[in-house]
């Protein structure tokens, strides 16, 4: 693309360490804690010596794409066993947002609005249950073991970032650095020696410009890829590599969240943890977590197989909201921040080559989410530590990260830990999704009460296949010529169409109250807003821009966290704000489009980005 | 007794400004409420005009002027302050916070062994002490403050009290004070010409543009020769002050269509200025929060935003125009004439 | 050439996009959340970091400080993202950045710290910081450093700083209404509270950041405990405004009316 007749000659520039980790989540978390702690020998000197820097114990850089450690992630509830594991003698209230969980409760919601599109089972569920109901929630009367995060713990992972951030450069043997994004893995056939950061100094369309600084390669002996589930240099791995046979990532959601101050008088207690089902939709999940100090974090999950092709999960997510059960408890508090993250929900089906000549995968974007239990971070954190033990292994024995030595230590410690098993389990656990929501929660039911013995069958399909066109999703609701005149009408006044189609079907209006209904765009100005450095391209990208400009559904722009992607008025592919994007990467697989190149990719490149939400709470 | 020093210095013309006249009616008010003694001290090239224009506060007047002092120097202005305040004993210094003096009277503080609190909103007496009241984290919270440390220094923000008039025949003691040794010489003043004014404090209007002047419009092309007509047609029709948000101000750095008379100057908000006026009209601006606070002393609030949802509408200002800055500003400008 | 000792300081303050309220405790007035709160530089103490450093790039021989009074865990995560700015030393006095700490404290702090840097030359010192802080916003602590070193060329809200080639400095200060005051000092030492200067902020380069942080890690980690008890200043009460007005929307009425409406109130 970029036209190198008047770029000006700036050279990369180039520097080495021994072990460079991309992307601070919970899975570099637990690698660099477990690594740090064992690059020193007791009397001081270090296990291995630096390859780069001669006399030192070995250099360890991990670079962080947001602009700060804590930045722009979730809250969670874990079992936290591999966090407990590192750390034995874990006092949580070290940790801002952090509490035991004391109570947890599973919800099943009647729709009190009557916009809801519910199958059969779930009218009767409605009707059979109301007489145990209190608010139109139905509390089941236990919570299935597999879904039971009793004893754990809540927090917000970005205030354990931070906690756990602070402790690792106190250490002095590894940096951290915020605000680098990382653009791709540098590779050597299969082999990966490093990485390219993001350039700056260049125009939207990443053409260098005014003060064009190309990204530094950082040359490592072992790159550990942290990215996540969006991350680029996951995702360029995935691609040069491909992923091993029959494994796909077609399975995703986005977590809608976020924090709230309770009113005063709120009768949740810290360490409450409420899971939510069948409200506003069947499909979506709500989760609601109060930490202490009479704050909440909660939200809900838009999943890939929710088949409304305007699905915009931030409306949703007040309309989950104002659900009785919950408005009572919530009515009177304030939004404190907001925020949107996306899930890979394919778990071990979903899982790449873990390690290579060079490089290795832990985390979320390695396939540890274990999709029947909801849980990932904790998942991630072991990973992580596999990996440092691993490392501290090799290092000791002298030893070269190759294909063999990292398969024959850190891949053989996955296959033999507990996540493995856990994720074995797991793995089929959502297939009925694919043909219903009914067959999906029977499903994921069989599954976990048989520990993984019986499943519901079903074959995962790309998630931009299984998006049907507005007016097929609205068959029967709306007819196809009203489709077309909301959608004009919609263009003309440059409103959003999900709104008009939610309002045409029956969902109220939002009253929106300032304080905790608020727009979509003050939610995202609440608590730290979205930054975005300048001298970056933009990370949101379209393949192809003849596919877009005749798409119908722009899923794309419907769904996105942050209103960022939004319709040109000339016409063509979308446009892209970037002041906007909370990163949380949804638009990656919210397309109705395959990319022509890759058919198991959509239309829309997410990639290498600075900036995104200045929140350290959700 | 304590004895309050009234500080004030006089501006290119020989007068005093407004907010220093203010700030005398408070300084007044506090020696009083202290059944304290008041003393003045004015500097200046020539502080004659102004002694005699609050000779009716009954104070003792002392005056530092010549050459030296005419333009604003922290060197020779400390000098001075130093010299009225050693003179006169003084316990309690208030003084306006213009430019001059914030630049000036914290360094007083150091010199005379005491303490100064800045930018005050407010000033009292409590008890028989005095009380301060002072904005903190960008005008987003406002506290008040006593110490017990003397000499303290006060510099008072603009607007917190009615100017003071009581003119009559000044007899002003002239101290000397050596400031040969100052290495610093003022060349002058870079002032806008009356044409190019844009920013004017005294304005009873603050005009803000916000960023959507410069983004694409219905017709999918960007009229920022439109928007400059239109802001400096309405700039001349009323003498308003312009200000604008950040995101107008910052995107001049991407290559962007920019607005040529803004500056980094006119900028309103948390990294921007919080100024002073009656009224205040915000076009094309979303009304983000870290803009508003720089909003906090704009009593009268309207805004003009195509998006009825923008920050605006959430309790932020009076009345939300909702509609196409463009249009609205065009048919006010014609109805001004 | 002249050749400069230039010494920044600058501290952190809260993230300027997050929600501030303050809240008391026994030991006074401070932000709620504090610790957990985003921090940054002090943007205008940002300006002037990069208006150093380069200044001392056109200044062979010319050296640049980062003085910062600030809480040490909290600062060694900012520097991560500062440290990739600009080449600077680093020199920490472990202590509140809180807006409320009394201005002459933490000049005092500030200070000491200097007097203690080694290898600081003051015929050489160009003081810099940022003329307000975005936490206290007194602008008075960087003249009470300066007077407390014995530096009494001073200059505020500066925009535009030029070297001449004997050595004397022309300074750009902003005043009212827009305007600038242009100044000459005769060299070094002096005083210069910048406001936004000329500079964009500089790209993040993990190169520069890896060669600050070599050095300025072990500053960070000998940082001694500043003591800031000096004052009898106290804060009685600290609050928000109540801001909420209550807002009219005046929706789908023509171009006409609304201009009217606008008019009149602006004649009124």
């Amino acid at each position: 693309m970029s036209d190198t007749t008047d770029t000006p000659e700036v050279p990369r520039a180039e520097m080495e360490a021994d072990i460079v980790c991309v992307g601070f989540g919970p899975a570099a978390g637990g690698f660099l804690t477990t690594l740090t702690r064992g690059l020193m020998n007791e009397d001081g000197t270090p296990v291995a010596e630096s390859a780069v820097v001669p006399g030192m114990p070995p250099q360890v850089i991990c670079y962080e794409r947001a602009d700060d450690i804590g930045f722009g992630v979730s809250g969670v509830v874990t079992k936290g066993r591999a966090l407990r594991a590192s750390f034995p003698d874990l006092d949580l209230s070290q940790i801002p947002m952090a509490h035991e969980v004391t109570d947890e409760k599973v919800l099943y919601l009647r729709d009190p609005v009557g916009a809801s599109r519910r199958p059969a089972v779930f009218k009767l569920a409605d009707k059979a249950l109301g007489r145990w109901m209190e608010d139109d929630a139905f509390e089941l009367p236990y919570v299935p073991p597999f879904l039971q995060k009793h004893p754990g713990m809540v927090f917000s992972i970005g205030q354990l970032n931070q906690w756990v951030g602070g402790n690792l450069m106190g250490t002095g043997m590894a940096q951290i650095w915020p605000g680098s994004p990382v653009a791709e893995p540098l590779m050597d056939g299969r082999a990966v020696t490093g990485v390219r950061m993001a350039d700056q100094g260049v125009e939207k369309n990443g053409t260098p410009g005014p003060g064009y600084m190309p990204g530094m390669d950082m040359k490592a002996a072992l790159t550990v890829v942290a990215d996540g589930p969006v991350g680029p240099v996951g995702q360029h791995l995935d691609r040069a590599l491909g992923l091993p046979e029959g494994k796909h990532q077609r399975e995703w959601a986005v977590g809608m969240k976020c924090v709230v101050d309770l009113p005063e008088g709120c009768d949740w207690q810290a360490g409450t943890v409420l899971h939510t089902i069948g409200y506003p939709e069947p499909e979506i999940f709500g989760f609601l977590y109060v930490y202490p100090g009479n704050v909440a974090s909660l939200g809900i999950f838009v999943p890939s197989w929710f088949g409304n092709p305007v699905r915009t999960a931030y409306r949703y997510m007040q309309h989950w909201m104002q659900h009785p059960y919950l408005w009572k408890r919530l009515q009177g508090g304030t939004m404190r921040s907001g925020g949107a993250k996306s899930l890979q929900e394919s778990g071990r089906r979903g899982a790449p080559f873990l390690c290579g000549d060079g490089f290795a995968r832990i985390g979320e974007g390695s396939g540890s989410t274990n999709v029947l239990t909801g849980s990932g971070v904790d998942e991630a954190w072991a990973t992580g530590v596999m990996l440092g033990e691993s490392v501290l292994e090799l290092m000791k024995e002298g030893k070269p990260y190759t294909r063999e030595t990292l398969e024959a230590t850190y891949v053989a410690r996955r296959r033999a830990s507990w996540v493995e098993e856990e994720a074995k389990v797991a793995e089929k656990s959502r297939d009925g999704f694919v043909s219903s929501v009914v067959k999906g929660f029977i499903g994921m039911g069989l599954t976990g009460l048989t520990n993984g013995l019986i499943n519901m069958p079903g074959s995962p399909i790309k998630p931009q296949d299984r998006i049907p066109t507005i007016e097929e999703y609205y068959k029967g609701y709306i007819a196809e010529g009203e489709v077309l005149e909301i959608r004009a009408e919609c263009a003309r006044k440059g409103t959003s169409l999900h709104d008009a189609l939610m309002d045409r079907v029956g969902w109220p209006q939002i009253p929106l109250d300032g304080t905790l209904l608020v727009s979509h765009q003050d939610a995202l100005l609440m608590g730290g807003k979205v930054q975005a450095a300048p001298g970056y391209g933009d990370h949101v990208r379209f393949a192809d821009p003849y596919t877009c400009e005749a798409c119908r559904e722009r899923v794309c722009i419907e769904a996105c966290s942050g209103q960022a992607i939004y319709t040109n008025p000339e016409g063509g592919a979308p446009l892209f704000d970037r002041e906007k994007c909370v990163h949380c990467g949804a638009c990656m697989w919210n397309c109705s489009k395959s990319d022509l190149k890759d058919s198991e990719r959509t239309n829309v490149c997410f990639r290498a980005g600075s900036g995104g939400l200045h929140s350290v709470e959700n | 007794m304590s004895k309050v020093l009234y500080l004030a210095h006089t501006e290119c013309d020989g007068t005093l400004h407004k907010s220093a006249l203010e700030t005398l009616t408070a300084a007044k008010a506090l020696a009083e409420g202290l059944g304290g003694e008041l003393a003045v001290g004015i500097i200046g090239a020539d502080v004659a005009a102004a002694a005699d224009s609050v000779a009716g506060c009954g104070a003792k007047i002392y005056g530092v002027s010549g050459p030296d002092f005419a333009d604003a120097r922290y060197a020779s202005d400390l000098a001075a302050a130093e010299a009225v305040a050693t003179a006169c004993g003084a316990e309690i210094v208030v003084a306006p916070a213009t430019s001059r003096f914030s630049r000036a009277l914290p360094g007083l503080a150091v010199r005379l062994g005491g303490r100064v609190d800045t930018h005050l909103s407010g000033l009292a007496v409590a008890d028989g002490q005095p009380v301060a009241r002072r904005w903190f984290y960008r005008q987003r919270m406002e506290g008040t403050l006593t110490r017990s440390e003397r000499p303290w220094v006060l510099t008072l923000d603009s607007g917190i009290a009615e100017p003071f008039a009581g003119a009559g025949s000044a007899e002003v003691e002239a101290l000397t004070v050596d400031v040969s040794g100052v290495r610093t010489k003022v060349a002058g003043l870079e002032c806008p010409s009356e044409d190019q004014q844009t920013i004017r404090p005294d304005a009873r209007v603050l005009l803000v543009a916000g960023a959507g002047w410069t983004k694409k419009q219905a017709d999918g092309a960007v009229h920022v020769d439109v928007a400059e007509e239109t802001i400096l047609n309405f700039l001349n029709a009323t003498k308003s002050s312009l200000g604008s948000s950040k995101s107008l101000v910052d995107i001049s750095g991407e290559g962007n269509a920019v607005i040529s008379f803004l500056t980094h100057m006119h900028q309103v908000g948390q990294t921007g200025a919080s100024p002073r006026h009656a009224k205040g009209l915000s076009t094309c601006c979303h009304g983000e929060e870290p803009h508003v606070v720089g909003w906090r002393f704009i009593s009268e609030r309207r805004a003009i935003n195509t998006d009825a949802g923008c920050g605006w509408a959430q309790g932020k200002c009076d009345v939300l125009y909702v509609g196409d800055a463009f249009e609205i500003m065009k048919k006010v400008n014609e109805m001004l004439g | 050439m002249s050749e400069f000792h230039i010494v920044v300081c600058g501290s952190i303050v809260p993230d300027p996009l997050q929600t501030l309220a303050p809240v008391e405790a026994p030991t006074g007035w401070s932000l709620k959340n504090e610790m957990m709160l985003p921090a940054v530089l002090d943007p205008w103490a940002g300006h002037a970091l990069y208006e150093a450093a380069n200044l001392a790039k056109k200044h062979p021989g010319s050296r640049v400080w980062l003085v910062s009074l600030a809480p040490k865990a909290k600062l060694q995560q900012v520097m991560m993202a500062v440290s990739q700015k600009a080449p600077f030393e680093l020199v920490v006095a472990d202590g509140s950045a809180s807006g409320f700490t009394d201005s002459h404290e933490t000049a005092r702090v500030l200070a000491e710290t200097i007097k203690g840097i080694a290898g600081l030359e003051t015929s050489k010192m160009l003081l810099f910081g940022g003329w307000q802080s975005a936490s206290r916003g007194s602008g008075a602590v960087m003249q009470m450093v300066g007077e407390m070193l014995g530096v009494s060329e001073q200059f505020q809200g500066v925009d535009k700083l030029t070297v001449h080639d004997d050595g004397a400095i022309e300074v750009k200060e902003r005043i009212e209404g827009g305007s600038y005051q242009n100044s000459l000092v005769d060299g070094a030492p002096a005083v210069f509270g910048w406001a936004t200067g000329e500079l964009p902020e500089p790209p993040n380069n993990p190169q520069i950041g890896m060669q600050n942080m070599q050095k300025n890690m072990p500053a960070l980690m000998q940082a001694k405990p500043a003591d800031l008890s000096g004052t009898t200043m106290k804060l009685a009460s600290v609050a928000v405004p109540q801001q909420r007005r209550e807002t009219r929307v005046v929706k789908d009425a023509p171009v006409d009316e609304m201009a009217r409406e606008i008019v009149e109130w602006l004649k009124s």
